[in-house]
């Protein structure tokens, strides 16, 4: 049985459980960042675009699922953010991205990604300030995310060999 | 031709995957009102709702000095109220019998405690540790001490989803309660506004909003908030009115469902009526 993939999958749930009970608990006026999209950027490079891709799928369809969140928003946005952070993998730039600050800039990029998609089909209607749109739901979700991943770098979790 | 298609899949499988999973996505945003969507809805959040009540549990128990204090001084409050809305209520109570008016009972309010929520600033969810074998069901409204919070919107036997008024897909029938004015409430991910009335109504910075009794959704007027923002819009016939909700929906943790939906039969009389005439 191949564990290298199915890890991923495994990690999702007891990391949801922490998003939806303890992080509310740090949150700055509504905003959190998301733990969930974190580990989907870190396997997404280490594992490539492609898994990258079908894991933000999978993350996608249980999150809205699970939170009763539009069905289907969720799914689209954090595939199209595993895709993206697909894009940083690679033989030579797997190293350097994951255990630079590098990361943390892949992470707020595939963050503001997820929230933009994900806001466009929960709040967008023609009468919404759309710069507003950005700043409060995708800009201060995603820079939280990517100060949170920052201490991800530091985590001996990650010391391990990819 | 083989030959071909190899070598596309090969320079471009990652493109193929992501269009196949995009327009997957977007069939399946399509069938969200889909009964057996829904169905598998309940069954993945009632089994992943046991593991959160058990974090939640642990974590509630560091608030409950606090909120004992607060509950208790509000108790004082309520009691001093209670007093005055007594002797009214005698009173009350005479003039209706004098005009032999018919009397509603209390409402039965389910306690229940919210064990997760999704803090999407768009799509904001509560899931609550009540279900159907408490006899909560889809379009029940949830309420605490302060006012309206949300809707039931989905059900497991030991659980249940709720939108709260922080979710777009969630739109009220409100009204003023000083100038009986209605509208309906949405929130726009940003701010929650009351839409549709016109410039030249009756309505004040400060005047305080309940649901309407028109509503098909909320049984009675359950307080929601009061305006803070109020501005005639020049360029268009309805006004621009910002409300502040009376319910900070962050810290709260335990709510009451209002175990009345409205009666089914009078929203049936009320369609035909009007397809009628």
């Amino acid at each position: 049985m191949r564990w290298d993939f199915i890890i991923p999958l495994l990690i999702f749930f007891p990391v949801l459980l922490i998003q939806i009970t303890i992080v509310p608990l740090i949150s700055i006026s509504g905003v959190v960042p998301d733990l969930i999209l974190i580990i989907l950027v870190y396997y997404s490079i280490t594992r490539g675009q492609l898994y990258g891709t079908a894991l933000g799928t999978f993350y996608g369809i249980l999150i809205d699922l699970i939170t009763g969140s539009l069905l289907g928003s969720s799914m689209l946005s954090k595939t199209l953010a595993g895709f993206t952070a697909g894009y940083f993998s690679g033989e030579t730039k797997r190293e350097i991205n994951i255990h630079t600050y590098n990361y943390s800039m892949i992470v707020f990029l595939c963050a503001l990604i997820d929230t933009v998609v994900f806001s466009f089909f929960s709040a967008f209607d023609l009468q919404t300030n759309l710069f507003s749109l950005l700043f409060e739901q995708s800009l201060l979700p995603s820079l939280y995310t990517s100060v949170v991943a920052i201490l991800f770098i530091f985590s001996p979790l990650r010391r391990k060999k990819i | 031709m083989i030959r071909f298609l190899s070598k596309v899949w090969a320079d471009f499988r990652e493109y193929i995957i992501l269009v196949i999973l995009i327009i997957i996505s977007l069939i399946i945003l399509s069938q969200n009102q889909n009964s057996k969507v829904q169905t598998v809805r309940a069954i993945a959040f009632g089994s992943f709702a046991t593991f959160t009540s058990i974090i939640s549990d642990i974590f509630s128990i560091t608030d409950l000095k606090r909120e004992n204090e607060e509950l208790r001084n509000t108790n004082t409050n309520l009691m001093l109220q209670i007093s005055k809305l007594r002797k009214y209520g005698i009173v009350n109570d005479e003039l209706k019998r004098l005009v032999n008016f018919k009397n509603k009972t209390s409402y039965p309010l389910i306690p229940a405690n919210i064990i997760s929520r999704s803090l999407s600033m768009t799509q904001n969810t509560i899931t609550l540790n009540v279900g159907e074998k408490d006899s909560v069901s889809p379009g029940m409204p949830i309420i605490n001490d302060q006012g309206f919070i949300g809707m039931v919107y989905s059900t497991s036997q030991d659980f249940s989803i709720a939108r709260t008024i922080h979710n777009t897909d969630l739109k009220l029938a409100v009204m003023d309660e000083r100038s009986r004015v209605q509208g309906i409430m949405i929130w726009t991910g940003e701010e929650l506004l009351i839409i549709n009335i016109p410039n030249n109504f009756d309505i004040e910075v400060g005047d305080r909003i309940v649901t309407a009794e028109v509503s098909s959704i909320v049984p009675i007027p359950i307080p929601i908030g009061i305006i803070e923002e109020y501005k005639a819009v020049e360029t268009s016939v309805f006004s621009y009115i910002r409300v502040k909700l009376f319910v900070d929906l962050t810290p709260i943790e335990n709510v009451f469902v209002l175990a009345e939906v409205k009666s089914k039969q009078i929203d049936g009389l009320e369609l035909n009526f009007y397809r009628r005439n």
